[in-house]
């Protein structure tokens, strides 16, 4: 069975610079204040999602396994 | 009761360049999205309000050199028109002066090379570049922190990032140092600045040619991948190059002289960075970000009418949001005006913000730190050699002119 993973954007840190939502766009979708949320971590692969998140310029998206808790990025 | 002073509008006077915080301050308390009838232009000076401004970048464009026919201001020599026109299509070209969708395929080329993670790599160069400026420093006993230390440390990354050969050095810093005059304010400065746009296309088009056929990790190479892919013509190519050696080289001096000098004006500051430089010199990057910001204003033209808190924009207009004075706003900030680098979480807008949020900042904050742990380290009695500081007349950029310490 394929890892699930569980996504979260802080919302302290992120900019909206939207390149998460051009990478995994089922992910990512910008809210009303234009940052980003995690709404589907399961709308795109894990390696895309990752993607994204080594993509985001100020590191505000946090990828953990779903089931052990385990940090993925960063 | 103090009666209400009224706001002039010349945003270069002597006291507006010397300490922007009071005027625009005053502009963000009163009067936040200010009409100056001076320069014709909408003046934003709330943290709210840029940031809302930045992130809906369908309202307001980047393509201001493209899509503003107005003169230049602060005012050139009327001889230097052409010249003017020159700069404009030079400008046009750089990939942050383009709206979505071009925008984000420009982008795309470039991002993966300035993530946090790919930045991460740099961090041993420099460190080794700022090791090797500051036993110069030592060996003297002395330093200007500008034309010694954080003149040529962005330069020396920088000529690294595009695989320029050792000896071209000083003449790429020389190029460098003729582009700072897009933020100055002098009448003449069309000539110099020219002059280093066309010297680095010169420099930088056969090192594309070459790129081309033998590409490399460098980031010459990435924009000729660009080139290839259709994404940019050649004239964006150089253009580009020339823009991460200004965007990357002004930006990285104002942040190490005014981080620098802060820390002088706050000894008690300085204090708890020099017990620990590992453990805080990263919370205290972002606050000489946000305290002195590098950068003190940006550029945007409307691109269709917009209703601001009942002030109406209208299409085409040319506007100024101001870093310097939404990172001083006391709703985001609790006490804005204190210098303070325990702060956190601190949501600065030094970089901006949105989809234009500069590419460079992971750069940036990576030399910043490492700049402020080793002056910490080195030099813990750090003081000015000078009683007057002077910054360059610009609209854009907070840089000082020069920055004179010693140690004991």
């Amino acid at each position: 069975m394929a890892r699930t993973v569980r996504v979260t954007v802080d919302h302290n840190v992120c900019v909206g610079n939207a390149m998460c939502e051009t990478i995994a766009p089922k992910v990512f979708v910008l809210n009303a204040n234009r940052q980003s949320e995690a709404v589907d971590p399961a709308g795109d692969t894990v390696e895309k999602i990752l993607d994204a998140a080594e993509n985001c310029p100020v590191s505000a998206i946090i990828v953990e396994d779903a089931e052990t808790g385990e940090r993925l990025f960063p | 009761m103090m009666a209400t002073r009224t706001m002039h509008d010349d945003m270069f006077t002597p006291d507006v360049i010397a300490d922007p915080y009071t005027y625009y301050g005053q502009l963000r308390e009163e009067d936040p999205i200010h009409w100056n009838e001076k320069y014709q232009l909408w003046v934003v000076t709330s943290y709210d309000d840029v940031v809302w401004l930045t992130r809906h970048h369908e309202l307001f464009s980047s393509a201001v050199f493209k899509n503003d026919p107005r003169p230049a201001y602060p005012d050139i020599n009327e001889s230097d028109l052409g010249l003017y026109e020159y700069v404009r299509q030079y400008q046009a070209d750089q990939f942050i002066q383009h709206d979505r969708p071009e925008h984000l395929e420009m982008r795309k080329v470039v991002h993966g090379y300035f993530t946090p993670k790919s930045t991460e790599a740099w961090r041993p160069f420099v460190q080794s570049a700022i090791n090797d400026l500051l036993d110069a420093a030592e060996a003297k006993g002395s330093m200007d922190v500008m034309r010694d230390f954080a003149t040529p440390l962005p330069v020396l990354v920088i000529a690294q990032m595009m695989g320029v050969p050792r000896q071209d050095r000083p003449y790429v810093r020389h190029l460098a140092e003729k582009l700072l005059n897009i933020g100055r304010g002098e009448l003449d400065r069309m000539k110099p600045l020219t002059e280093g746009m066309q010297g680095m296309i010169d420099y930088v088009s056969p090192l594309v040619d070459e790129r081309l056929v033998n590409p490399g990790d460098d980031f010459i190479s990435v924009l000729a991948q660009g080139e290839k892919a259709g994404v940019f013509t050649r004239h964006q190519v150089l253009v580009n190059a020339s823009l991460l050696l200004l965007a990357g080289h002004e930006t990285t001096i104002n942040l190490l002289c005014n981080g620098t000098l802060a820390f002088i004006r706050h000894p008690e500051q300085w204090e708890i960075l020099t017990q620990d430089p590992a453990s805080w010199t990263v919370r205290a990057t972002e606050e000489c970000l946000r305290y002195d910001a590098p950068v003190k204003s940006i550029q945007r033209i409307t691109s269709q009418d917009v209703d601001i808190r009942g002030k109406l924009l209208r299409q085409n207009d040319r506007i100024r949001w101001f870093i310097s004075s939404a990172n001083r706003d006391p709703k985001p900030f609790a006490d804005p005006d204190r210098f303070d680098i325990s702060r956190h979480p601190n949501p600065h807008v030094a970089f901006g913000s949105g989809i234009h949020h500069c590419l460079g900042a992971s750069l940036a904050r990576l030399e910043g730190q490492e700049a402020f742990k080793a002056l910490a380290e080195r030099f813990p009695t750090l003081h000015l050699a000078t009683d007057e500081l002077e910054y360059q007349p610009s609209i854009t950029f907070r840089s000082l002119k020069s920055l004179p310490v010693t140690w004991n």
